[in-house]
């Protein structure tokens, strides 16, 4: 069962390697003699006028939170996507579990059109 | 100790330094960046356990999309970070004893003869795949909560809209489409009118 | 197993057919709401309300005694939910027409969502009201708390109502996760969540008691905060102060009566046999809640916040019903005991309707009419409302021959029964010190003169509501005998005690 996800395993283990080994091989190998005027921001000669952290739009906000619901929704699509042949393939729940998922995603689809007339996914 | 072991403690190390990491980072952004190791290494320890399903939906959903939120508001608040910590040494009495609370009780319930139903609680007919299973449960037993849950959604979404809505306008891009749609009558109208003397009404100059 | 090796059946739609009702039309009128203009949405409201008449329609035809059990035993549909649905319509409806002309007043308010929510926030209560599963009952949960705190927040410019709309979040999600961990604890134990199904292997003696004490404890902590009860009261005065009062006034009455059923329906009719645990726990939130409700009610200038506090000792008052109904393993008195608790709430959400309708029915746009101040000398400035609310009031106080009287009388009666005097005699000494908080509204209504004298305005079919709920508090006092019949009913048919 496991042994099916090994190869998963490798790569995320090079994947660590490989991001972690460079920033370990310049911290131990260059040279690093900082001071204050290195370590200071540089806006084009001048002292900084301000923090760089600023407020954010709302509306990543909301992109992000419609894109959690919707995200939800997929992962609900997996489990049902492995045993769509099994559901075909019984007699008895034929259409009702092809009927279920399609009521689902309906439910949700109101909530997809909704968000797009309000205008919830444009920019501008 | 097998393999299973090592990648296990391999994981559990990562999850604990980075768990730690959450709560000491100075930076914001860095605690949930940690947040994000802490979830996929916990994904890990699940997927030893054979929970697949619940591993790829951790790191589906709350490593790709509820990290993003939570990035988003972390910049979105601008929190003041020293303000922040000013509160640390007046609270640290109360959380040092919820937290030893809550510790005393995982040691009693792990640690306890509690869960010794637990040998005989696991159905021994799990042989297919754990997406299967639980795809076959929540599409024949469980679809009046499955289908309540993507109510649920519905409602998020709505309430997201309703809550951040739409205020103005803001940026005043034009639309090159409508830009060249223009015609000259739109620009300029001539209006023929009929000439009329300066009355005295009108100041002369010089007056 | 594969799926064709499974014992399932496949589900019946009917028992549900007012659920799917409701859904469908709030779908329907998320759909109205993108395209109609008018700034008033009375397209919306009308439908809405049509939708409540609906769904009471529909539970109408799908009456019966029976007790009906589908979704694989996920969704029990009998007398009970029958009618605490139909009374959730009529206090949505009530509700709908007391908030319309405040919410139209407001802009931020007055938007389509406050319908739709409304309309998810009902069908969260009736999946409440119909759950026979845990996760039914935790979902159902969800969708009317998340409604809630949207409507809560709804007035995205009013700071209060943003900092009580957190409050209410952040409490709220504690509460869920208290419930679902008492929930997973006693199915750590049982090994199932079906609440017939917990029942039976609790009879039969298999499980663990103290992790199912333990389970219980967090599970009770739960629908405490859900119920608003002493310890876990904290949310209640500033949600309800700092709500829109059109929002506070559906927290403050709908949710009281699915949250009545969901604790009965886990407490009464899947862990009856651990009865004597959880009733210990309900007798001490209770008291508590009397206690404390009532004497903080007295320190209060805001009428929303007394509301709130009175609201936490009525809830204390009806919980006092349901701990009390199994004395010594005797079922006896249970029936007498539930039904008590059930006239108790349909009669607080009745009242609380009427005290709340009267703060909207004060208010103007730009005017809240929230002090306790802004309601002096209203019998010079209006005497037919004066006198509405004074029965409402006095009502809600436990006056003899209004209709709180006798639900507190069967409430006492309960308590009496199952021998704990002492119990009946600390809830009628603070009741008693409550009757003052109330009489003082009474008071300032009669005796003080009116800082601002002018009229009050309000929509007819309003006037007409809040009159026939302020009768309807006198007239049932006349005669409570039928609701009485129809409680007792209800719990006969219902639980799995008496089947």
């Amino acid at each position: 069962m496991l042994e099916n996800y090994f190869p998963v395993l490798i790569f995320i283990l090079v994947g660590a390697v490989v991001g972690a080994l460079p920033l370990i091989l310049g911290w131990v190998v260059s040279p690093s003699r900082p001071d204050s005027e290195k370590l200071s921001p540089y806006e084009c000669g001048f002292e900084a006028f301000e923090d760089a952290r600023m407020k954010f739009d709302v509306r990543y906000y909301l992109i992000a939170i419609l894109f959690i619901l919707f995200d939800l929704e997929i992962a609900f699509l997996f489990p049902w996507a492995t045993i769509f042949k099994e559901i075909v393939s019984t007699d008895t729940i034929k259409w009702f579990g092809f009927a279920e998922m399609m009521v689902f995603i309906a439910i949700l689809v109101v909530g997809f059109v909704y968000a797009w007339v309000k205008g919830a996914l444009d920019w501008e | 100790m097998d393999f299973k072991s090592v990648v296990f403690y391999l994981f559990s190390a990562v999850l604990v330094f980075a768990s730690l990491r959450v709560i000491t980072a100075r930076n914001p952004v860095r605690a949930v960046l940690y947040l994000v190791l802490a979830f996929v290494s916990g994904g890990g320890i699940w997927m030893l356990l054979e929970a697949e399903f619940l591993a790829i939906t951790l790191v589906l959903v709350y490593v790709g999309a509820v990290m993003v939120l939570f990035l988003f508001v972390v910049m979105l608040l601008d929190i003041n970070l020293d303000r922040l910590r000013e509160g640390f040494w007046s609270y640290l009495p109360l959380g040092a004893t919820v937290g030893a609370l809550m510790a005393l009780e995982m040691g009693v319930v792990i640690g306890g003869s509690y869960f010794d139903l637990f040998e005989n609680r696991v159905p021994a007919l799990v042989t297919d795949s754990n997406v299967k299973e639980i795809g076959r449960l929540i599409y024949t037993d469980y679809v009046y909560p499955f289908e309540v849950a993507s109510v649920i959604l519905l409602v998020g979404i709505v309430a997201a809209i309703a809550l951040t809505g739409r205020q103005r306008r803001q940026t005043k891009a034009m639309d090159p489409a409508q830009q060249v749609l223009v015609k000259a009558s739109d620009r300029v109208r001539l209006v023929s009118m009929p000439s009329e003397k300066l009355e005295d009404s009108v100041p002369q100059a010089g007056e | 197993m594969t799926l064709a090796e499974m014992p399932f059946i496949l589900p019946d739609l009917r028992p549900a057919s007012a659920e799917l009702f409701v859904l469908a039309m709030a779908c329907l009128i998320l759909f109205v709401d993108l395209f109609v203009k008018d700034t008033r949405r009375t397209a919306v409201f009308a439908l809405t309300q049509l939708t409540l008449v609906g769904a009471a329609v529909v539970t109408w035809a799908g009456t019966s005694g029976e007790v009906v059990y589908t979704f694989s035993n996920m969704y029990v549909h009998d007398f009970l939910a029958d009618m605490l649905k139909q009374l959730l319509y009529l206090t949505d409806i009530i509700v709908l027409f007391y908030a319309r002309a405040y919410v139209v007043d407001r802009p931020l308010l007055g938007r389509g969502e406050f319908y739709t929510l409304t309309l998810f926030a009902t069908l969260g209560m009736m999946v409440m009201i119909s759950a026979n599963h845990f996760i039914t009952i935790f979902l159902g949960v969800e969708l009317l708390s998340l409604s809630l705190y949207a409507m809560v927040a709804l007035n995205r410019d009013s700071a209060t109502a943003a900092e009580a709309a957190m409050k209410y979040l952040v409490l709220g999600a504690l509460a869920s996760g208290l419930m679902l961990y008492g929930m997973s604890m006693i199915y750590g134990a049982v090994g199932s969540l079906e609440i017939g199904e917990v029942a039976e292997r609790l009879q039969a003696g298999v499980a663990n008691h103290s992790i199912l004490v333990l389970g219980l404890v967090f599970l009770v902590a739960g629908l405490a905060f859900k119920l608003g009860v002493v310890p876990f009261h904290m949310w209640i005065p500033d949600v309800y102060h700092g709500a829109p009062t059109a929002v506070g006034l559906f927290i403050g009455t709908a949710p009281k009566l699915a949250a009545f059923a969901i604790v009965l329906r886990i407490l009464a009719n899947g862990l009856l046999t651990l009865s004597y645990d959880w009733q210990m726990m309900l007798l001490i939130m209770a008291v508590l809640s009397i206690v404390l409700g009532n004497v903080a009610a007295i320190a209060q200038h805001n009428f929303k916040r007394m509301l709130a506090y009175s609201a936490i000792a009525h809830m204390g008052f009806m919980l006092l019903g349901l701990a009390v109904g199994v004395v010594g393993g005797d079922a006896r008195f249970t029936l007498n005991a539930y039904s008590s608790a059930l006239f108790y709430v349909v009669i607080y959400v009745l009242s609380s309707a009427g005290a709340f309708g009267m703060i909207l029915l004060m208010a103007r746009a730009g005017f809240e009419a929230e002090d306790l101040d802004d309601y002096k000398g209203l019998n010079r400035r209006n005497p037919w409302f004066a006198a509405m609310l004074m029965m409402l009031m006095l009502s809600m106080a436990g006056i003899p021959f209004f209709v709180g009287f006798f639900a507190k009388f069967a409430v006492l009666q309960a308590v009496v029964a199952s021998g704990q005097i002492w119990l009946a005699v600390v809830a009628v000494i603070f009741s008693l010190i409550g009757a003052f908080y109330y009489l003082r509204v009474v008071k300032l209504m009669y005796f003080d003169a009116p800082a601002d004298p002018t009229p009050i305005q309000a929509p007819l079919e309003v006037k007409a509501l809040i009159s026939a709920n302020g009768l309807a508090v006198a007239l049932l006092g006349l005669f409570p005998d039928t609701l009485m019949w129809f409680c007792l009913l209800a719990i006969r048919l219902s639980l799995s005690v008496f089947a």
